[in-house]
């Protein structure tokens, strides 16, 4: 993906940029607690089937296979450091937005790898970020929409450097 | 210590949708890696990582362990005014991380 | 700051989107068409083999000819009757590359003879959204995991060309048969060859459905047919990956730090810069490369480039303090559980009689006789690499990262390996060879790991600590069995995979899914990780675990009083879960005549385990002298990979097998001294000789009905038969390796 020379600008301009984030003891933030963090289940490194992954999300709501794309490298160099990328088409208004974008592995030992928070001050239903990967496994992208319908869209990533143990 | 990176474009205006690049200097410590004297790193990741443009909130998501180290996110925002661009994160250890940053309009 | 950022996306996107061009294929592969070698052309051909080696191997893509129709991704007709089949794995000596082809010709009837086989390539594979699947060799699967579609692809073009056939001279298809690259219709006494029926047959729409043959109808299939790559070999024509020469071609000899993991500090190249020959001096930060128009210059100036290394706080391992932290992890409270039937620990505490004992092995080198080698050449934002490797499209996703190119603008160019042996699945070494092009741009170079390099480099088979703990009962029946490991983990460490439930399963291969009919097993692992790297040597945790398993058995018919054979048959019932390691034990002990009279002073050792999905077992026959020489009288060694593919092939690999494996058993190992491998060239990490080898008898013995590997479950059962064997022969048991270490070395033959 384009991006993995960006993101290495950027992480050595990290490094190499004086402290201006601040660390914060002590500070007063309201509202992160009260959250329920929710323990994240370790798999058994079998692979998972669709339903497996997105039912428990889904709960029944209707989900269609469309409206929304995976951007990911087909071969994957690096299990630690798979760039993704979701798109989900939607006009990001009030009455009409993405409210949620799970990502879900196959074979992770934690199915749910991240889950985005959107509303329609973004704008676009778009976001990437950088993933690990326990082998080559099916990658899914569940959108959840304001009226409490789902999108989705899968992809299968070849993890190469983990072929002596994937079985195939 | 913690250090995180924002950049979007260096001119924005009303209405434009900017796409927001984030880093944020963490190990993601996965729990599964055993040092060299034999024990378990314990698992340390960011369990949620959150922005605001001003006092709305633009952005959160709760990563897993399947999110690789130094996290990077991009996401996109709609600017309507100047305003304080704060990120704010805590990991699994319960420390907080936080960057501000002017997200100036035309 | 923010524009450039911009500017450099739209550019790598716009990249991204320019397609690999549309005649992307695989290099012609030169095997020579005519069917085999005569005395005359072998001493024609030699006579110039030196200019024939200095051709050089880098040949022009073979692009689509518009009159050479393609059935499918696999196969190609032309027009005179040759048929073309694709290979899509790695050839490194294991034989393959043959029989994969095989698959197709059986289904698709055709010729062998006129059979000619090329490599598909990792960035064609890519282009096609991985038409031809799966391209690594690895874990002794590319038969067993691309069998089936490879057959279909046969059957399917098979049934192609008679479609052809019947729709030329209006018959029904069912009244044709194809046989020996050629179509009849037996009623009108019609014929056509596939050459004459490809452009048709390649118009057709390929069937939804295809029947396979019934195994008991192979024609090719289970014949030792020759293997493809044979007369170039022969011929000193093969081109392995240490063979590549390109016009401008510069060499790299590189230098890692001695202490794994260490980084350059300074370095002063000051007194080989300006030497004849010498290119440039690189500091890499991970290692040291010199480039230079010869690789001799290169490898000896870079002994005279003086490096200060940053070793961190690893300088001081040694071999003793490994083996203290796994004596550690033997008693760690926290511990993976990877097998856990009945109550292990209670029933050993009940048992009447109860065995303990500790098994060791080392680290191993794999040592493949060409070095690790990778020639790449980055022109602008174009990469072209030609790497001696077992995972080409691992090879192509790691060489675009390392250069920063799209994926799409990489081409890996297939080429033999001297060997492979899973130390070239991991990309290190490719990635070393793209960062010294990047840094070289515009011209293309060669980097080759000296014997030393390779050695000390090394990502070496675990060393691994085994504690086996067995209760018997009155009647010297085995009822409860613990297995605990205490040694590294490849897939946490290489591969960064997270461990389900914490359990390495090649840690506790053979272990875990042990066969015996044992009521309590406990299998434990506690995952003690070094600064030595480790990776997958072949043959992998089967290449050591059934050593301690197959031994410790033994230790326990010893106390139980019992023939080995007969013990071990008693806890391999005929039922599905062992009726496999029970026929595969019996095939084999009865091709040794086990239980028959041995001379004085010789004695028996066996051994047998599943591994890679085949059931194997060996025996040995030994005898020790005074000055404690092994004489090995007899390897007698068998499988059941299901279905024997080619025969030849697999007696051949067996032979491999034992070569590899002995040379380990009687002195495989490397040391650790100053956080440094101790061994550095084959004067200390010392091979078998041609005059050590003894003879080899292979039982093959296909049970039918499954797919079996075959490249590596031979060194499974190899080192507990003979360890067994010697064992009896001294009165006293060895419980770790190499032999060497007790005094043991192999007689010559």
């Amino acid at each position: 993906m384009n991006s993995q020379h960006e993101v290495m600008k950027l992480e050595s301009r990290v490094r190499r940029t004086a402290l201006r984030s601040l660390l914060l003891a002590g500070f007063a933030m309201p509202w992160l607690f009260g959250r329920v963090v929710h323990a994240q289940r370790m798999n058994s490194g079998s692979l998972l089937s669709l339903n497996d992954m997105v039912q428990p999300i889904v709960k029944g709501a209707i989900l269609l296979n469309k409206d929304l794309q995976i951007e990911a490298p087909l071969l994957a160099d690096n299990g630690s450091l798979v760039p993704i990328q979701i798109q989900v088409q939607s006009p990001m208004s009030a009455q009409d937005h993405v409210t949620h974008i799970y990502l879900l592995s196959q074979r992770n030992p934690v199915t749910q790898m991240a889950v985005f928070q959107l509303g329609p001050w973004n704008g676009r239903a778009e976001v990437s970020t950088r993933v690990r990967l326990a082998g080559t496994q099916e990658v899914v992208a569940l959108a959840r929409l304001s009226n409490g319908e789902f999108r989705y869209k899968q992809m299968e990533i070849i993890v190469t450097e983990s072929a002596c143990v994937d079985a195939s | 210590m913690n250090i995180a990176r924002v950049q979007w474009p260096d001119k924005v205006r009303t209405g434009d949708v900017v796409k927001v690049r984030l880093l944020v200097q963490h190990p993601m410590e996965t729990g599964y890696l055993q040092d060299l004297t034999g024990k378990v790193v314990p698992r340390n990741i960011i369990q949620l990582l959150s922005c605001h443009l001003g006092n709305q909130e633009v952005f959160r998501i709760e990563p897993s362990s399947g999110i690789s180290a130094n996290p990077f996110f991009e996401f996109f925002v709609r600017a309507t005014m100047t305003a304080e661009f704060k990120v704010q994160w805590i990991d699994d250890k319960g420390v907080k991380g936080q960057h501000l940053q002017i997200f100036n309009v035309m | 700051m923010n524009a450039n950022l911009n500017s450099e996306v739209s550019k790598a996107d716009a990249n991204a989107d320019a397609n690999a061009d549309a005649n992307a294929d695989a290099i012609a592969d030169p095997i020579p068409k005519k069917g085999g070698i005569d005395r005359r052309h072998f001493l024609k051909v030699s006579g110039t083999a030196s200019a024939g080696m200095s051709l050089g191997f880098f040949l022009p893509e073979r692009a689509h000819a518009a009159d050479t129709p393609q059935l499918n991704v696999w196969i190609e007709i032309e027009p005179n009757n040759t048929i073309l089949i694709r290979y899509a794995r790695a050839e490194m000596g294991q034989g393959s590359m043959t029989s994969a082809p095989m698959m197709i010709a059986e289904e698709l009837e055709a010729d062998w003879k006129k059979v000619r086989v090329e490599y598909a390539t990792a960035h064609e594979n890519l282009r096609t959204k991985r038409a031809y699947g799966d391209m690594a060799s690895v874990g002794s699967r590319t038969i067993r995991h691309s069998q089936e579609y490879l057959r279909k692809a046969g059957a399917t073009a098979r049934e192609m060309l008679i479609v052809a056939a019947a729709q030329k001279w209006n018959v029904p298809a069912s009244e044709c048969k194809a046989s020996l690259s050629r179509v009849t219709h037996a009623p009108s006494k019609r014929s056509l060859t596939y050459g004459q029926l490809a452009v048709d047959a390649a118009k057709l729409e390929a069937p939804k459905t295809v029947q396979l043959k019934d195994p008991k109808n192979w024609t090719l299939i289970g014949k030792s047919i020759p293997r493809v790559d044979i007369p170039e070999i022969v011929l000193g024509q093969r081109s392995y990956g240490i063979d590549t020469q390109l016009p401008g071609m510069l060499h790299a000899a590189v230098a890692a730090c001695p202490v794994f993991n260490g980084k350059v500090k300074s370095l002063d190249a000051s007194k080989v810069e300006n030497r004849r020959g010498i290119v440039k001096v690189l500091n890499m930060g991970e290692f040291v490369a010199v480039v230079a128009d010869n690789w001799w210059r290169a490898k000896e100036a870079l002994r005279e480039v003086s490096v200060e290394w940053d070793v961190g706080e690893h300088g001081t391992l040694t071999s003793a303090a490994i083996m203290a932290h796994f004596k550690a992890g033997m008693e760690q409270s926290e511990l993976a559980v990877a097998r856990n039937d009945g109550n292990t620990v209670e029933a050993l505490s009940k048992s009447a009689k109860v065995v303990e004992a500790d098994y060791f092995t080392p680290y191993l080198a794999h040592a493949t006789m060409e070095p690790m080698v990778c020639t790449a050449w980055l022109q602008g934002d174009k990469l072209e690499v030609w790497s001696s490797t077992q995972n080409p499209e691992a090879t192509l996703a790691v060489s675009a990262a390392t250069a920063g190119v799209p994926q799409a603008n990489v081409k890996v160019h297939p080429v033999q390996l001297g060997g492979g042996l899973g130390r070239k699945s991991p990309q290190d070494f490719t990635r070393q060879a793209v960062m010294i092009a990047k840094a070289m741009s515009g011209k293309p170079v060669k980097m080759l790991w000296s014997r030393e390099e390779e050695i000390q480099h090394g990502l070496y088979r675990p060393a691994s600590l085994m504690r086996f703990k067995g209760g018997l009962n009155a009647n010297g029946k085995v009822e409860a069995l613990h297995i605990r490991v205490s040694a590294p983990s490849i897939l946490a460490t290489l591969l960064k995979l997270p461990l389900p439930r914490g359990v390495d399963g090649q840690a506790v291969a053979s272990f875990n899914d042990h066969p015996y009919d044992i009521p309590n097993t406990l299998v434990d692992y506690a995952q003690r990780n070094t600064n030595v790297p480790v990776g997958f040597w072949r043959t992998v945790g089967h290449s050591q675990n059934p050593f301690g398993r197959e031994c410790f058995i033994d230790e326990l018919a010893l106390a139980a009083g019992k023939d080995p054979v007969a013990f071990r048959l008693d806890m391999l019932p005929n039922n599905e879960k062992s009726k496999r390691d029970r026929s595969i034990l019996e095939a084999v002990t009865k091709a040794a005549g086990w239980g028959s009279q041995l001379p004085n002073g010789v004695f028996r050792g066996v051994a047998e385990t599943e591994g890679y999905g085949s059931w194997t077992a060996c025996v040995c026959e030994v005898s020790v002298n005074a000055k404690n020489e092994v004489k090995i009288h007899r390897v007698v060694i068998g499988i059941d990979p299901g279905y024997a593919v080619n025969p030849d092939n697999i007696v051949a690999q067996f032979q491999g097998s034992v070569v590899h494996g002995l040379t380990a058993i009687f002195w495989g190992e490397n040391t650790i001294k100053e956080g440094r491998v101790e061994q550095s060239n084959f004067h200390d990490y010392r091979m078998m000789r041609l005059n050590e080898m003894p003879k080899v008898e292979v039982v093959i013995a296909p049970t039918g009905g499954f797919w079996g590997g075959v490249g590596e479950p031979a060194q499974a059962p190899l080192a507990p038969a003979l360890v067994n064997a010697i064992s009896a022969a001294m009165g006293k048991r060895i419980r770790s390796l190499p032999l060497k270490n007790h005094g043991l070395t192999l007689k010559v033959s």
